[in-house]
Parts: C-alpha cells; structure tokens; sequence
C-alpha cells in the first residue's frame, strides 16, 4: 500500500528472505563449480565452459522447483505463507542463473563458428520432425523468455499498469517455463546420461511440483471451498455455526471468481477474496476492526465497503450477503468496488 | 488451512514468535535441499572419453600428400618423432571450420602441414596454423599412395565431428551435443563414424556421402544418435574411410 512507487521496498523480512534464498544458490553452485571437480577427479576432465553450464543449468532448475512448491504448500498449511511472500526477488534471480547457463551455452557450443551465434542456435539442428534429436535447445529458450518477461513485470507497478487479473494470467507462463525446462532436459541431457543421479533428482523435483499442486486442489477441494447451489443467484456459503469470529470462508463462484465472507463483531460481511495488491487470498487473513489484512504483503480492507483505509485508496469489490435460516448466503453478482453493504447481523439464536 | 490458531504473518511486521521456529527449520530446509542437490549432481557427472588437445606435444610440423575425400586428408611421407611415414592425419582449421577452401588446389600434391594435435586413443587430428604456414605446396612429386578397398559393410554406431570427438569439446559426442557437432560439420570439420564394435582393428572411420561426396544434408538429423548403415569401406594408410549409402541409413533402439 504505497501512495507512490518505489524500485523495491525493502524491510527486514524480505532481506531475510533473499538471504536465505540466495545462501541456498550460493552453497549449490559453490558445490557444483568447486568442489565436484575434485571428487570426480576425472583423467580428463570436462570442459570448465560446459561444467559452468551444467551448474548454472540444474542450480535454474531447483530454483524454479522450490518456487513452484511454495505455493501449493502455502495452500496446504498457511505456517509456510511466510515463503511465498517475497517469491517474486527469488524468480527474479532465477532468470540471472538461467541467462548465465544460457550464455555459457551460446559462447561455447554456439561460437567459434563463422556463423553468427543467435542464428547457429536456430538453423544448426533442425530436426524438429523427430523426438530423439529433437533441438531441446528451443524449450530451453521459451523458459528465458518466459522467465524473462516474468522478471521484467514482476514490479507493482506493472500490476497496476495490466490490472491484477492480466498481470495473474501472465504469470501463469511460470508453468508453461517449467514444463518447458522439464522437455529441454528431458530431450537433452537425460538422453546423454550413464550416471542417473541427476535423472532421479529431476524427475523427483517434478513429480514433487505435479504432486504438491494436485494435493492442495484436493485439499482445498475438501475443505469448504466448492461452489456452491445457486437460486435466483444466492449462494450457500455455510451455516453461520462453521463461522469464527475474525475469519472467513473462501467460497467459488460459477465464474470461478472468490468471495470471502467474513465474521467479526457478530455481523457477517463479503468482498473478494482477490486482493487489489497482487491477488492475494484475503479470505486467509485476519479481521480486525472491520480491517481485513491481507496475508502476502499486508494490504487492508474494510470488509463493509472493501477499500484500504485513508490514505490509500485500493478497492475490491463486495458482494451483498444475507441470512437463510442458519445458512450464510451471498449473491453472485459483484458490486462495484468499494460499495458499502450492510453487514447482517448474526442473531443471538443462530 | 492447518489450525485457526496459525500465527498471523504480515511482511512489514516482526515475524510472530509461533512461526519463527517453524521458518527458521524451512530456510534450513531450503539451503539443505539446495546444498544436496548441488553436491549429487555435480559429482556424479559422467568421466568424458580419454581425449585432449594435445598442446603439449608442441607445434608439428611434417609433409605428405593431400587427398580430398572429399574432406581433406594427409597421407604423410616424411614424419616427425611423433608422426612416423604412414599415418593419415585429418585436417581442421581454428574453431568451427575446415581447410576445405585451403586444400582445394592440393589434391594429389604434396604439402606441409604445421600445427596441434587432438587425440582420442588411436585417432587424432591436425589443427592447422593460420595461413600459408598451416599448410602449403611443397616440393617434389607426390608419390602414389594406396588405397586398399574393403567391400561393403554395415556398421552400427554414431556421427560425430571429428573435431569435438577428438577432445576440443568434452564430452564432445551425444545428443545433448548434436546442435554444436552439426555446427561445426556446417563448418566442413570432417565427420567420423564411431563403431561399436572395431572393424578391421579401427573403432572409428572417415564417414563422407556415396561415392565420396560430402556428407548428406539428411544425415544431420541422425548425429549423435544411434545408427546403422551400409556402406563401402576403404584404407588409407592407418585410416579407414565409410563411403555412405544413405539409404541404408536406419535409427536403431540403443
Ligand atoms: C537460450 C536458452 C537455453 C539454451 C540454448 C540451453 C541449452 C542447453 C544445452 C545445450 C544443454 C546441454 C548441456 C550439456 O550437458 O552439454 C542444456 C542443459 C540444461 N539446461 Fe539449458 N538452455 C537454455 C535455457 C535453459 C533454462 C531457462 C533452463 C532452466 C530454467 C535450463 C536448464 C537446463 C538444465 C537443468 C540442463 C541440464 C544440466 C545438466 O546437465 O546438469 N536451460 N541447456
Ligand atoms: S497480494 Fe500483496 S498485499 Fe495482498
């Protein structure tokens, strides 16, 4: 919640964060370049260019494995939302190691030719036709680019620029970058192997991401969270007993859009669940004073009229609610942003 | 959404007391999945073949007769300590190119060569120096070499480039190097065939298109893949030359 844009704004936590992340980097590379050489002690050893590569290639790898376990988890079990809040410093770093491990690539396999480099990457192999031989190089590419356009939006500023929704869709290439580095490898370097330690980490780090995010659709599916019936557009949410002051329930509409009915105070209110910052699930945050807290960077809302409080002016929308017997119910027509609703008071009965 | 009682993390605050344990143990976890990873990939990279430019034999400097096969041969008549009469090196220039256009106007001639080797056990390779002090007309007749026919055969194994396998990259063969070996094949480096199995005491062989053409443009979708193909073998001193019949050409299941 910024009246004005700064590059980054630091605090504390996100230093603990990058340090974290980048110690993580720092020891993998550190083992890798250093000290592998020695015990492979190889009569010959590979060449420093394409070891440097294989370095920086696997460290891009586990880097955009973790990225992408974090937020299953974080859906999981909330203990691990902490991760996910400062995720974007990490992808940032993830397309530095990757350009590095595509540069030592593009010096070495691609120079030393009288061709131009950009242009040998493109025509020297050429057997799009076939699986085995297949140039891997070009799924190796569209993850720079993806990862690159990531990188460069990655700032609030293009959130505010698209609109949160654009800027989500956007980063949704997150996933088509790793199954697109899962076929570079796949189609490369797995063909090549005889020592099969590297497959296992790899398929293991995939299977780890597929299995994660299937889980926490389950889980998430089992836990409230479906859609609900809809007559003359009011949707069950749940019966007000389910509901503890200060929380809310997350429910789908058939948009695929999510409310978050809050209680607090003994009166029931509903907004977005989509925070304004960068989609944020605010359903998972707490109420305090009418004030809900966003849980991944901290933004706040009213939950009567879903706007920020003075002096910041963020909205989200709100949705009317009302009480069918003991069922809480919400329309699935959005209000528009920052419209007050009238929050419906919970009877001493119910 | 694990229990209602999950202290509340907000970014710009103080991490609450509850959760500081439980993240203290994830950034362990994180650095350690990183630490292992790091540590198991990297040194369970696989050893490449035995190979190497040899810069320590120092410059060489010896005459023979150039044959284009159509890729550039030197059936050598007067040798060194190092190269005896009867060896046929292959020729390379610097980087990713041959000495195709130098060797044109020598076919059948004598000339010398200067430069370093690349060996891979009993194969190796010139890379010439620049210019006229790489290579040049010598003089004197050039004698008649032979070349000894071996009839048709089928070999089962892998094209590389000739430099690239003989040590200048490492590991230099596989597909994971295929766009790099095309490359420098693109660059008129000449091609090998690595066998399988040795035929005729050789495990590798000049490989060039039928009837000693350059390799066909189709064979680079099968480098450094595993192939079968017939073709007509010859022997040129202590070098076997593979005349394709691109044909016979097959992908084979390793
Ligand atoms: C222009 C883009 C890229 C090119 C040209 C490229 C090229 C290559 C090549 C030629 C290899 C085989 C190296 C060898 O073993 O000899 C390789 C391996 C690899 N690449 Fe890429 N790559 C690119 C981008 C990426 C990106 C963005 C990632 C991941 C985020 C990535 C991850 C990997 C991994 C994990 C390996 C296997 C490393 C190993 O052997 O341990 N690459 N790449
Ligand atoms: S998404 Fe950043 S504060 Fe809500």
């Amino acid at each position: 919640m910024s009246v004005k844009y700064i590059p980054v704004q630091w605090n504390r936590n996100k230093w603990l964060y990058d340090a974290v992340m980048l110690a993580g980097v720092i020891v993998f590379l550190w083992l890798f370049l250093f000290i592998s050489p020695e015990l492979l002690s190889h009569e010959f050893p590979l060449n420093p260019q394409i070891h440097n590569a294989r370095a920086f290639g696997a460290c891009a790898f586990v880097m955009l494995t973790v990225i992408l376990c974090i937020g299953p988890l974080a859906r999981i079990d909330r203990r691990f939302l902490p991760l996910l809040y400062n995720r974007r410093h990490f992808g940032v770093m993830t397309l530095f190691v990757a350009i590095t491990h595509a540069s030592y690539i593009m010096n070495w396999y691609f120079a030393f030719s009288s061709s131009d480099r950009y242009e040998a990457l493109l025509f020297a192999n050429t057997s799009y036709g076939q699986l085995a031989g297949f140039p891997f190089e070009f799924f190796g590419i569209f993850s720079l680019l993806c990862l690159a356009i990531l990188a460069t939006t990655s700032h609030d500023f293009w959130m505010k620029f698209l609109t949160p929704p654009v800027w989500k869709h956007i980063h949704s290439l997150i996933y088509f970058a790793y199954v697109s580095v899962v076929a570079h490898v796949t189609l490369g370097v797995l063909q090549d192997q005889q020592n099969h330690t590297f497959t296992v980490i790899f398929t293991g780090g995939a299977l780890a991401v597929a299995g994660l995010h299937a889980y926490a659709a389950i889980y998430e599916r089992r836990h409230g969270d479906r859609l609900g019936v809809d007559v003359d557009g009011w949707i069950d949410v749940c019966s007000v007993a389910e509901m503890r002051d200060g929380f809310a329930k997350i429910k789908i509409l058939a948009n695929g859009e999510r409310v978050a009915v809050f209680r607090q105070a003994g009166t029931l209110s509903a907004i977005s669940n989509a925070c304004a910052h960068q989609n944020g699930p605010l359903g998972e945050g707490r109420v305090l004073d009418c004030l809900v807290t966003c849980p991944w960077h901290g933004f706040q809302y009213d939950v009567t009229n879903g706007r920020s409080p003075a002096p910041f002016t963020e909205m989200v929308p709100t949705y009317n609610i009302r009480l069918s017997g003991a069922v809480v119910q919400v329309h699935r027509d959005a209000n528009p942003p920052g419209t007050f609703v009238e929050p419906v008071k919970i009877e001493a009965a119910a | 959404m694990s229990d209602k009682n999950t202290p509340f993390f907000v970014g710009y605050l103080a991490v609450p007391g509850g959760l500081r344990r439980f993240l203290m143990v994830a950034s362990v976890l994180v650095i350690a999945i990183f630490a292992v990873s790091g540590a198991l990939i990297g040194s369970t990279q696989d050893a490449p073949p035995a190979s190497g430019f040899r810069f320590d034999y120092g410059r060489q400097t010896v005459t023979g007769v150039i044959e284009l096969t159509p890729y550039p041969l030197l059936r050598v008549t007067e040798g060194n300590d190092l190269i005896k009469p009867g060896k046929t090196l292959m020729l390379t220039s610097a980087g990713k190119s041959g000495v195709d256009m130098r060797a044109m106007g020598l076919d059948g001639k004598l000339a010398t060569v200067s430069g370093v080797i690349l060996q891979r056990g009993t194969i190796d390779m010139m890379q010439l120096r620049g210019g006229g002090r790489g290579l040049k007309a010598a003089e004197g007749i050039a004698p008649v070499m032979e070349t000894e026919q071996l009839g048709r055969w089928k070999v089962a194994g892998e094209i590389c480039d000739g430099k690239c396998l003989n040590g200048a990259m490492r590991p230099g063969r596989g597909l994971a190097h295929k766009a790099c070996a095309n490359l420098c094949l693109l660059g008129d480096i000449p091609p090998v065939f690595v066998s399988t199995q040795p035929i005729d005491g050789s495990d590798f062989m000049v490989i060039t298109g039928p009837d000693g053409t350059r390799l066909p443009t189709m064979s680079y979708d099968y480098v450094g893949q595993f192939i079968t193909l017939e073709g007509d073998l010859e022997r040129r001193g202590d070098i076997l030359v593979l005349r394709m019949d691109d044909t016979t050409l097959e992908l084979t299941d390793q």
